[in-house]
């Protein structure tokens, strides 16, 4: 036979590799956890603690959704604040996403500088921004809102500008040469281009903030997600499941529903 | 042509100007009553934009000398996304499987896919809350709770490349004799390795981010010393902690877009 | 040796598409089968190793050790036993993409090897060794490493072969193996099958009359469910019209064009 295998490719040799990088993994994990007093064990023993927590939880006590009024209002909040943050973030978005798009800036060096400032924006945590609303606006919804507008304008604002930078080039050197200006072209050639994808992903978004809005409820004090942290705090674990509960259902249901609008609203290319 | 001779553009243009106004007062119904429950108030924003800017100068300059504090806990983010991530990940493939349906049977698949979106709807930070109260404070619920992010994010999106596999591959593997665990083996897990580490790698990514938000509320790392230094008023420690918050993140994205452009070349065969 | 007893198949709505089809394939035997779209070739074939239950009937397969098993009736183990007898080819080559060309072939071993050890990729060097020797058998030892993903239509089947090959079947089943190929990888492959069927009786799907006609050492006629023909590997043409009706100048025209000058 004059053919043979590379070393690297014999099974013996090769199972060596895979073992040897393997046991390399499991020596950094375990060298890591037992660095941090970390113990996943624990997982296992503790689990009775975890029984439980899930025994005083139950049965829910779902009769706290319809009795405080305060309940009701929260999942308003949460709903509201992730509707407008998506509404005046994405706005915010597509606006700053015309400045930044190299075919569509006003001017490359207005592009660079919008370009960069999106991308430092983007690796901000929310929750420092959520901090530095707190701190500005007060406690309360209106903070959590701000903080998830700009926090979409830093998500959607790259994706869309990618958006209009992908649109194709010959209808737009096409409305140009019948004389148009560059609003002109951006209203006739871009927009109707990049538009179902903006649409796309503002649904997108919603989904998104939706989630983030329960999250940093927690720490904004306001909407759902506050009103479970609460529940916790104060050891009333069945009023807590309930609204849990209730959670993953408007989640799903808020969902879907953006499933079908969307949908729909590419369908029929809304807004053309 | 029978149909189009009542077609005119004004009518066509009136019904177009009809459905755009319609969806614009209905947004517009809508932004104004969520404007009320979330209690926008302009003037606050107005008045509070100074006080923001009053506030930034605060921050400044950064207390340098914490850098040696925060080391530690910038490592146990990254230790704790890390974990999670593993975790996760490792679990997620079991879920994904199960959710597959040229792998699990009908019901399995439905059970197991209910499961993962009743996770999805579930934000991580809720989960931490949960743990927290049975097993107390500290990194060990944090990575649970990001573990499970992990199983519902990334057990959808392994099941959807597993069910992307072309079934005549695993029915091939099937005619030699070999059973369920080795056309898993040779036939799905060699398929799908390319978008399952390059999504676990973007998940990494995730759960950098996510770390910083649970560790406020007590899961340690970096995110508890930005929200302790925030609440004790020692803002300019805050500072550094956001620094280096923001060096993690910028790290972890830089890492994870180099590696998973690697990957899809490699996946491109 | 394999025998087929009366197997018909219908689908969920109960429309018949076997109607009592039986054969008999012996030692030596290289045996094609032919017959128009619709006819139920490759639905027989799927029959023969299990992957499709017939609706009545009886697949028979006696192995090396002369052990008789009914494959209709197999379940689990004794049907995976029965499929590390059997070698099948398909038309779509059906190869794990992203592994590499001599892993695909030892994948044919996996029902032979210890569970716990293939799991892990636990292959010996003797093994491959072996498979590259398979893989040299049929000129294509030196893609052994490539992932079969980069490989071309003809190579890939050659990989699907060798994997048959080296699973050491007593019989090789071959689901349209040339239909994806163009005319000379297909004469090749029939190159190769044709000295194999000498240790393995052979059966299998094709499009082509001539090339089975050249090759094969028996046909077996299909059409509309039943056998219509069992014979020596000579039909006439008018045989032939009766066969595929209008379907037979689609073929010879596809086969002029695509005839190697």
């Amino acid at each position: 036979m004059n053919v043979s295998l590379d070393k690297q490719y014999l099974p013996s040799e090769r199972y060596k590799r895979h073992a040897a990088y393997l046991s390399v993994l499991a020596l950094v994990i375990i060298g890591l956890c037992t660095y941090f007093k970390f113990e996943p064990l624990l997982f296992i023993t503790d689990f009775h603690y975890m029984a439980d927590l899930v025994v005083e939880m139950t049965p829910p006590n779902f009769e706290v959704l319809w009795r405080k009024e305060k309940i009701f209002i929260s999942i308003l909040q949460t709903l509201s604040m992730a509707f407008l943050g998506t509404l005046v973030g994405s706005t915010v978005a597509m606006g700053l996403a015309f400045l930044a798009a190299r075919n569509t800036t006003p001017h490359p060096t207005v592009g660079v500088i919008v370009r960069t400032l999106l991308a430092i924006e983007r690796v901000i945590p929310s929750l420092v921004i959520l901090l530095l609303f707190l701190i500005a606006v007060g406690l309360g919804p209106f903070a959590g809102m701000l903080s998830l507008a700009v926090g979409t304008v830093g998500m959607f604002g790259k994706l869309f500008a990618n958006a209009i930078e992908g649109a194709e080039k010959e209808p737009i050197d096409a409305v140009y040469s019948v004389g148009a200006s560059k609003l002109q072209v951006i209203r006739y050639a871009v927009m109707p281009q990049v538009l179902p994808s903006f649409i796309a992903n503002l649904f997108y978004a919603f989904d998104i903030n939706l989630r983030a809005a329960i999250g940093l409820g927690v720490f904004g004090g306001a909407g759902v997600g506050y009103e479970i942290s609460m529940a916790m705090r104060l050891v009333r674990y069945r009023d807590a499941l309930a609204l849990i509960c209730f959670t993953i259902l408007l989640v799903f249901v808020v969902e879907k529903l953006s499933d079908w609008l969307r949908s729909r609203a590419l369908g029929q290319d809304l807004l053309k | 042509m029978k149909q189009n001779v009542s077609w005119t553009y004004s009518s066509y243009r009136r019904k177009q100007t009809l459905r755009n106004w319609t969806v614009m007062l209905a947004t517009f119904f809508c932004a104004y009553w969520a404007g009320i429950s979330c209690k926008v108030d302009l003037d606050a924003l107005r008045a509070g934009i100074p006080k923001g800017i009053e506030f930034i100068s605060y921050l400044f300059p950064p207390d340098w000398t914490a850098f040696a504090d925060m080391a530690m806990p910038a490592l146990e983010t990254i230790l704790l996304a890390f974990l999670a991530t593993v975790l996760g990940a490792f679990l997620s493939l079991f879920f994904g499987l199960a959710a597959s349906s040229n792998i699990a049977p009908r019901w399995l698949r439905n059970l197991s896919r209910f499961l993962l979106a009743t996770e999805r709807s579930l934000p991580e930070i809720v989960i931490l809350l949960l743990l927290i109260s049975a097993l107390g404070l500290g990194p060990f619920p944090g990575v649970i709770a990001m573990a499970f992010g992990c199983i519902g994010m990334l057990g959808r999106l392994f099941s959807d490349a597993i069910e992307e596999i072309n079934p005549a591959t695993l029915e091939s593997i099937e005619s030699v004799g070999a059973r369920k665990l080795q056309v898993i083996a040779y036939g799905v897990l060699p398929q799908v390795l390319p978008s399952l580490l390059s999504n676990t790698i973007f998940r990494f990514e995730v759960n950098i981010r996510l770390s910083v938000l649970l560790g406020a509320v007590g899961a340690g790392g970096i995110g508890f010393q930005l929200y302790y230094s925030f609440q004790t008023l020692q803002y300019q420690r805050a500072t550094t902690a956001i620094l280096i918050t923001l060096l993690l993140v910028f790290l972890s994205e830089r890492l994870s877009n180099s590696i998973r452009k690697k990957l899809s070349q490699e996946a491109k065969l | 040796m394999i025998e087929v007893r009366q197997i018909t198949k219908s689908t969920k709505e109960g429309v018949p598409i076997l109607k009592g089809i039986s054969f008999t394939i012996t030692k030596g035997e290289f045996v094609g089968i032919l017959g128009p779209s619709g006819a139920g070739k490759t639905l027989t074939m799927r029959c023969l190793n299990g992957l499709t239950r017939p609706t009545s009937g009886e697949v028979l397969f006696t192995d090396h050790q002369n052990n008789l098993v009914n494959l209709t009736h197999a379940k689990g183990r004794e049907l995976r036993k029965a499929r590390r007898q059997i070698g099948v080819i398909f038309q779509g080559f059906n190869l794990v993409k992203r592994l590499s060309a001599i892993d695909n072939v030892m994948i044919g071993q996996l029902g032979r090897i210890n569970l716990l050890r293939s799991l892990f990729y636990g292959f010996t060097d003797d093994e491959a060794m072996r498979a590259l020797a398979v893989l040299e058998h049929l000129k294509i030892a030196h893609l052994a490493q490539r992932p079969v993903g980069s490989l071309s239509g003809g190579e890939q089947q050659r990989v699907a072969i060798a994997r048959a090959i080296y699973q050491q079947p007593s019989v090789m089943l071959a689901d349209e193996p040339i239909a994806n190929l163009d005319p000379t990888n297909a004469r090749k492959i029939m190159q190769i099958l044709k000295p194999l069927a000498e240790q393995m009786p052979i059966i299998g799907v094709f499009h082509q009359p001539d090339l089975v006609m050249e090759f094969c050492t028996r046909i077996i006629a299909l059409k509309d469910g039943v056998v219509v023909r069992d014979g020596d590997n000579k039909m006439t043409r008018s045989e032939l019209i009766d066969l595929y009706g209008a379907e037979l100048s689609e073929i010879e025209a596809s086969q002029r064009i695509l005839q190697p000058v």
